[in-house]
């Protein structure tokens, strides 16, 4: 679709300006936590500034006292060198700082053009100017993001990156912005998809506009940020200037307070058993003819792009989907397809890639979410033993580390990281001897990835046989015994992490490096 | 307004919030007492207590389904098959009353079974699915009874007169089978698995599925026992007046929805929940049965019974949202 952005210059366009917004020594802090201590930011205009901390480092925090939201304890903030009313969200938007939330928030059948002018639509002496707005909203998005979108298409009809990028506009159409606030942005996005976001990104800052970043991809904000703060426990703990493309352990060290050497488990497993077998399992036209074996003890990845049949393969295994042909056997007993209790009664435990939505129940609480999957271990002749139950989901909760500890605290208001950990520990309660994590580590922060990925070593150790489906290659190398990669529906190569790198890993995902089946 | 509660205690306040529904309702209460005194008299409340039976045993299975999610029109459907199965196998197979009551729930059972075809198997949505169910089932009654007549049975077994009119150390038996059955939805719904079970599908069907829960299944089994539960007031109702009258069922549907509703309203987390379920029937039966003492005009009681619902429930979210 696009040429990927080229990375900033070395010799950084807004090197040795002043900073055009400062956010001066704030402080806040909220019962029994001090959740910002003296944090402080400054941005340049035109500089794309990243923020990043672990969660709980007070990144959010910060950018809620920007946007008014929260009044801080102490410190101010000065735009241009003229100090704003803190704690005011008004004065905040009059001074033409603007905020792109995680959430996109936007109205499905309203048009483009009717959702970038919402609230401020041009009115003439007959009624609302459509048509005038049609033209200025796709003007609005060819010059000032770089991306075609017809004012006309429904929200519905857009994908998840257009939508982002209307949602920019909308925040950005009345000309006035001068520092905008992107948080997580990239989330949801595919990787064209983020490259699209990304020229759209960098257009905003080759017209001066001060950014500030935040985000836990930490490839992303190498990549296109020109500086980076970073935070733990609601301090500053560095500033990157300049940040380049190998800057990402530097980043997380100052994040951790420590090395990382250590964010993969040391190996100590031994495959056994052989576990789980497919036998040219097929499901046309997402995947075709997958032989695949783990034994207990043994940790497999999958590799594979977005559309390369990965998703779909892993719904297979897991009883949501249903193969059209072949085979799946789990401990020599063929395994009911399509059925997701059949596949729980073999002992698997899945992990899914949509945490929010597919893998907690958000508004039950810790305990409840922990036990769903085992209620017949706390219960008697039907009745749950709620002593036993919150005993056990305590103790489930201590081993694996889960705050806060309170297990009647209600899913949805756990960090990612801690909520993959419930998910994790809803299947370990089950005692599971099979566990397919699809994207385990994704929107967790790099701490909680390491105890992740300690505790899936520690399954395997434990004798499980685990399937690791992954977008992140280095997560893949970094964890398992081997490594399968599906390209276009097909296993294309299985390597080891001994044999092969990184790049080639890349690039046999990317269908790169000649393989053979690779006809669909 | 707002200062004045805001400046009230905490707990004083949630729990203002909490019970806002129950001050409406002691409000009335009072209001009926004065309007006539008779009212509080304790042979009118045995009244509201018996008009509220066969509403509460409707209420619970629709308690069960609303908190799996979905929604089952075909309840009175459910009630009338029961009360249709019961009175047909006693009048004209000469059934033992205990056999009457096994086969009129069987015949509830079936409705739910019907249900449970549709949104398990075809994957209807519950509200078409049981939509559909409620026309087929009326229509099959009309046909039955030749244009909707009611079946009589005169010279009912007297065990099977008693679920309506007996007692038992002075309490009414249609009494205590709703407050068995009240007893047994609450510690179904809200202590054993199978309650834990259904709130996750109803709270997040899809992680209870990924979960591994056997969705399908406890869908089936929730609309199954919601139609056996509804046959249940059928039993009561055709024991009462001793005759299966068609298509009466459906006069529980509206009340049993308000009341589950009215319940999920008072509950912290906005959940359907039985003890919620309970006070909606009582409240809906206490506002039919005061009106009826005011002397009202047939015509406006529906109206006014409406609009002090939607005045109590507009209270109470008003209330609730100060909260928050």
């Amino acid at each position: 679709m696009t040429a990927p952005v080229p990375p900033p210059t070395p010799v950084s366009p807004i090197a040795g300006a002043a900073d055009f917004l400062v956010l001066e020594a704030i402080s806040k802090g909220f019962p029994g936590v001090q959740a910002l201590d003296g944090a402080g930011l400054g941005v340049r205009a035109g500089e794309i500034h990243g923020v990043v901390g672990e969660n709980g480092a007070g990144k959010s925090t910060l950018i809620k006292v920007l946007a008014g939201i929260y009044r801080p304890d102490a410190g101010r903030i000065l735009l241009d060198g003229a100090e704003i009313d803190a704690g005011s969200p008004d004065a905040v938007q009059a001074a033409g700082i603007r905020f792109i939330h995680q959430e996109l928030n936007l109205v499905p059948h309203f048009t483009v053009a009717e959702t970038i002018f919402l609230g401020q639509e041009l009115s003439g002496p007959f009624g609302l100017r459509t048509g005038a707005m049609r033209r200025a909203a796709e003007a609005f998005l060819k010059d000032t993001l770089d991306t075609d979108i017809a004012g006309h298409r429904l929200i519905a009809d857009l994908g998840i990156a257009e939508r982002k990028l209307v949602q920019i506009a909308r925040a950005l159409i009345d000309g006035k912005a001068r520092v905008v606030v992107f948080d997580e942005p990239t989330a949801p996005l595919s990787h064209t998809e983020i490259e699209h976001l990304f020229r759209a990104i960098d257009a905003l800052a080759r017209r001066g506009i001060a950014m500030i970043y935040v985000s836990h991809y930490l490839s992303e904000i190498t990549r296109i940020c020109h500086r980076v703060s970073v935070l733990r426990n609601g301090r500053n703990v560095g500033l990157v200037d300049p940040v380049g493309h190998d800057d990402a352990d530097r980043l997380i060290s100052l994040m951790v307070g420590r090395d990382i050497g250590d964010l993969y488990p040391k190996r100590n497993h031994a495959a056994t058993t052989p576990w789980l077998t497919l036998t040219a399992l097929s499901q046309p036209p997402h995947y075709a003819d997958v032989d695949l074996e783990i034994r207990r003890g043994e940790i497999v990845g999958l590799a594979g792009l977005v559309g390369s049949g990965r998703e779909e393969l892993v719904d297979t295994i897991t009883g949501l989907g249903r193969p059209t042909s072949g085979r799946i056997v789990v401990d020599g007993r063929p395994l009911r397809s399509g059925s997701t209790a059949a596949a729980a009664d073999h002992g698997l435990a899945h992990v899914p890639r949509d945490r929010r939505n597919d893998g907690l129940v958000l508004a039950m609480n810790v305990a409840d979410n922990i036990n769903l999957a085992s209620l017949e271990a706390v219960s008697t002749g039907g009745f749950v033993r709620r002593s036993a139950a919150t005993t056990r989901a305590e103790q489930s909760a201590e081993a694996l580390d889960i705050r806060p500890k309170t297990v009647t605290t209600a899913a949805r208001l756990l960090s990612g990281g801690n909520q993959q950990k419930v998910v994790l520990a809803r299947g370990l309660a089950t005692g599971a001897s099979l566990f397919v994590l699809d994207e385990p580590t994704i929107g967790v922060d790099v701490g909680a990835k390491a105890e992740i990925y300690a505790l899936i070593e520690h399954l395997a150790a434990e004798g499980a046989a685990v399937l690791v489906s992954s977008s992140d290659p280095t997560e893949l190398l970094g964890l398992c015994d081997r490594i399968l990669v599906l390209v276009r529906g097909r296993i294309v190569a299985e390597v080891t992490p001994a044999t092969t790198d990184l790049d080639r890993l890349v690039a046999l995902t990317t269908g790169g490096e000649p393989a053979g089946g690779l006809a669909a | 307004m707002s200062a004045f509660i805001a400046s009230l205690p905490t707990l004083g306040r949630q729990g203002l919030a909490r019970h806002g529904f129950l001050a409406v309702v002691a409000v009335c209460f009072v209001g009926f007492a004065v309007a006539n005194p008779s009212f509080v008299g304790g042979a009118n409340l045995v009244n509201i207590l018996s008009g509220a039976v066969i509403p509460l045993i409707v209420g619970l299975g629709m308690t069960l389904v609303v908190a799996l999610g979905a929604i089952d029109l075909s309840v009175g459907i459910a009630l009338d098959f029961g009360s249709a199965f019961a009175i047909v196998v006693l009048k004209d197979y000469g059934a033992a009353w205990y056999l009457a009551v096994l086969i009129g729930i069987a015949g509830g059972a079936l409705i739910g079974l019907a249900n449970a075809v549709l949104i398990v198997r075809l994957r209807i949505s519950p509200f078409l699915a049981t939509l559909g169910t409620f026309f087929i089932g009326g229509s099959l009654q009309r046909i039955f009874t030749h244009g909707g007549g009611p079946i009589s049975y005169r010279r009912l077994p007297p065990e099977y007169y008693d679920i309506a009119v007996g007692e038992v150390f002075g309490i009414p038996i249609r009494i205590l089978i709703a407050a068995t059955l009240l007893i047994a939805y609450f510690l179904l719904l809200e202590r054993s698995t199978f309650g834990k079970k259904i709130h996750a599908i109803g709270l997040q069907s899809r992680a209870a599925r990924v979960a591994g829960l056997p969705v399908g299944r406890l869908v089936a089994i929730g609309f199954v026992l919601a139609g056996a539960t509804a046959a249940v007031g059928g039993l009561v109702a055709s024991a009462n007046l001793r005759m299966f009258t068609p298509l009466a069922g459906n006069a529980y549907l509206m009340d049993a929805i308000a009341a589950v509703f009215i319940g999920a309203s008072m509950h912290r987390d906005g959940r359907p929940n039985v003890l919620g379920t309970l006070t909606g029937v009582l409240f809906l039966s206490m506002v039919a049965n005061g009106l009826n003492l005011m002397g009202l005009d047939f015509n406006l009681k529906d109206a006014l019974s409406g609009l002090i619902l939607v005045a109590a429930l507009a209270l109470s979210i008003i209330q609730h949202r100060r909260r928050t």
